[in-house]
């Protein structure tokens, strides 16, 4: 037995005094939790890191680092020539890319991240509307510091459906699947406060399109279905009076139906969403059976008809971002798919949206 | 030889086998049924397992035939000593490389995402010397520990139930074994997923009938085929196949779901678990390389038997530096592994068979 103690003894020191090397320790380290690609004119790289910082002697809450390199490891290794701390990338929570590098392809550049292991695979992306690293530098008074700030939003608004949660796991799933595109959530500078702008649409990794944050929730009934969310709905038509229903706790389900006949695609979209109607400005008496079955039929005209564009803009852009792509694939087989070219077809290919939405209350008052 | 008294349980038999086939492969399993089988490829795992029954069914003919005799003591009595003894060394070596390949690939892996500078033999030395202190103990305490460290691990599989929100069947096509690779070396891989049930084979002296050796062990096999194949439907349904092509480790991608508010990669610790169901894994085959030097020097005491067998392991592991070279080498191993699951039942029924005509005869 004494011996077997002294056996582990010397195993547990052996091991302890040959990991010197690597080890470390906790205040001399710097942990990048945000940092920002931006692509400048002469092709090389913008990048910024935001470090929370853990000395309580030190006045700032953050330290921003900001370098200029040719490829993002070597962009490391000048910043921590800048800072008294280690540097590491393991508690790194959002990276954001700014449009210009969204425009031109920001595989080659996630490529490292994915890489190195010991970066977190839920690493979540957006994209920047304007200069990333300008966002990222800059302190918002009213908000938490900037890094957390995003992460919190980016959170909270994904819970809401607002925007997808994507990570760098599912942006690169959805880029190496041939039946979807992917997509990422778009944050833009409003001077005193970070807004959500909308959802990014990319064609293979490069930014074409966006979708306005005022239309972000009818993206999220045709992707897919959830619970949690509200929606203001604008049912004037021109020359009325303004109405609105604002929906809430939504809960939405989506089927989609593929029919295949003589080489001809057909995708038919049935959403079905239940919800609460908290607020109504217009003529209709929510209380009233009849009325609310009348503005459940308006309401689901409505969105149909937004749905209806939303599928237009996507063709327009040759971007199947809500992978209408996935289920024709698994209804025409793999000799059909293998010989289509599904972003050369999918414009051509009839999508037909049935929204119905049923309205299970309507408040605590008739 | 160490005479146990007390004889091998079924459920420890059982645990054992999925505690000794669970080794460095399941955080890459899914990664090579993507590569070599393309769509769907996580079938792979249930077609391979099928075959493994085949096997088991042929070890379950010779400890039928055997009458818990030892595979030793039927070799030895129709095929003469100075031909076995080179095979037994052989076997030897092939079992303690085997176990101690493990190893180091377990440490290298694991350096990746700690301690990246520190040289690997450190860590190896370290679990090498667990592991001597496990071997020592002899089977029946080995079975006794890994029933230990089965229950440590086994919930770490119910982890994917935190993932189902993003698993998404259609993700996972309506095609068979398209867009894959090279299908044949893809089946050895996923083969070598399963090995170590053949050791089964050296378990007959330390079972009796109560045991039910042959279903202990095929249930245990049934249970990593289970976790085989959930662990597969996960992978695709939430990465997709091409994905899975990229990613060289996906289960330790997928443990990435285990998240707390406040840290990032805390699911690195979880690999430390990982440990357990490694160092039974490796503890086994040095074992049973132990059993069989035993017959060579039988007047030696089993504690130098397995010193020199980890000594020598370890030296030879120094030589493949790179975590592809050890996944090479360990890949011509399990293939040499696999023929040896198959020839060496074939072998001893012949020889049972023989054995049992001339008793006829002679009777």
């Amino acid at each position: 037995m004494k011996k077997a103690i002294l056996c582990v003894i010397l195993c547990f020191s052996l091991t302890a005094s040959g990991c010197a090397a690597d080890s470390r320790i906790l205040e001399d380290l710097g942990m990048v939790q945000t940092t920002s690609y931006d692509l400048l004119p002469d092709g090389m790289l913008s990048i910024t890191a935001s470090i929370p910082m853990a000395d309580p002697e030190a006045s700032a809450k953050r330290e921003v680092l900001t370098v200029v390199a040719e490829n993002t490891k070597n962009g490391r290794i000048k910043m921590s020539r800048e800072t008294q701390l280690i540097l590491v990338s393991g508690q790194i929570r959002n990276a954001l890319y700014g449009l210009s590098m969204a425009k031109k392809g920001i595989y080659r550049y996630m490529d490292t991240l994915i890489r190195d292991p010991s970066i977190s695979p839920e690493l979540k992306i957006s994209i920047v509307e304007g200069n990333a690293g300008e966002l990222l530098r800059k302190d918002y008074d009213q908000h938490p510091r900037t890094g957390k700030y995003i992460d919190h939003l980016l959170e909270k608004e994904s819970s809401w459906q607002t925007i997808p949660r994507v990570t760098i796991l599912s942006f690169l799933r959805d880029l190496f699947d041939d039946g979807i595109d992917p997509i990422t959530p778009i944050i833009k500078d409003m001077g005193n406060s970070i807004k959500i702008n909308g959802i990014a649409l990319f064609q293979d990794d490069r930014y074409v399109a966006k979708i306005p944050a005022d239309d972000t929730m009818i993206f999220a009934f045709l992707k897919g279905s959830f619970k949690e969310g509200e929606i203001n709905v604008d049912l004037s038509e021109n020359g009325d009076k303004k109405e609105y229903a604002m929906l809430s706790s939504l809960v939405s389900g989506r089927k989609l139906k593929v029919s295949y006949h003589n080489q001809q695609i057909k995708v038919r979209c049935e959403i079905k969403i239940m919800c609460s109607i908290l607020e109504f400005l217009g003529d209709l008496e929510i209380s009233n059976e009849q009325d609310r079955n009348k503005l459940e039929r308006r309401i689901s005209d409505k969105l149909t008809r937004k749905a209806d564009s939303m599928i237009a803009l996507l063709k327009q852009h040759k971007v199947d971002s809500l992978g209408l792509g996935s289920a024709v694939r698994n209804k025409i087989g793999y000799a059909n798919w293998k010989k289509m070219n599904w972003r050369e077809e999918f414009p051509h290919v009839e999508v037909e949206n049935k929204i119905k939405v049923v309205i299970k209350d309507f408040g605590e008052v008739r | 030889m160490t005479k146990l008294k007390e004889k091998l349980s079924f459920f420890h038999v059982m645990i054992l086998t999925y505690m000794i086939q669970t080794g460095v492969v399941v955080f890459s399993i899914t990664h090579l049924e993507a590569l070599h089988f393309g769509t769907n490829g996580w079938l792979m795992a249930l077609f391979t397992s099928l075959v493994v029954l085949v096997n088991l069914m042929l070890i379950a003919i010779v400890h039928r035939m055997s009458n818990g005799r030892s595979i030793f003591e039927i070799l030895e009595k129709s095929i003469p000593k100075f031909i076995l003894f080179p095979i037994y060394l052989g076997l030897a070596a092939l079992w303690s490389m085997i176990g101690c390949l493990v190893a180091k690939e377990y440490v290298l892996i694991f350096q990746m995402y700690a301690f990246p500078t520190t040289s690997p033999m450190v860590f190896k030395v370290a679990i090498d010397i667990l592991a001597f202190l496990l071997v020592i103990k002899g089977v029946y305490n080995i079975s006794k520990a890994s029933t230990v460290f089965f229950f440590s691990t086994i919930w770490m599989n119910l982890l994917v139930f935190k993932a189902l929100d993003d698993i998404k069947l259609e993700r996972l096509t309506t095609f068979l074994f398209k867009e894959g690779g090279d299908m044949f070396t893809g089946f050895l891989n996923i083969y070598i997923a399963y090995i170590g049930y053949e050791l089964s084979l050296l378990l007959f002296p330390y079972v009796n009938k109560k045991t039910k050796l042959m279903k202990a062990v095929m249930y245990g096999h049934l249970i990593r085929t289970f976790f085989y194949l959930m662990l597969g439907i996960v992978s695709y349904g939430i990465a997709g196949h091409n994905l899975l092509k990229k990613m060289l480790f996906p289960l330790l991608d997928l443990l990435a779901y285990i998240k707390l508010p406040f840290i990032e990669r805390v699911e690195n610790l979880f690999y430390g678990f990982f440990l357990f169901t490694t160092l039974i894994t490796l503890v086994m085959y040095y074992w049973a390389a132990g059993e069989s030097t035993l017959r060579i020097f039988p007047k030696l005491k089993s504690s130098v038997h397995y010193f020199v067998i980890i000594l020598c392991s370890l030296i030879v592991s120094t030589v493949p530096v790179a975590l592809d070279q050890v996944l090479r080498v360990l890949y011509l191993l399990g293939c040499a592994q696999i023929v040896i699951a198959f020839l060496l039942p074939v072998i001893l029924i012949l020889l049972l068979l023989i054995q049992r005509r001339k008793v006829v005869k002679h009777g």
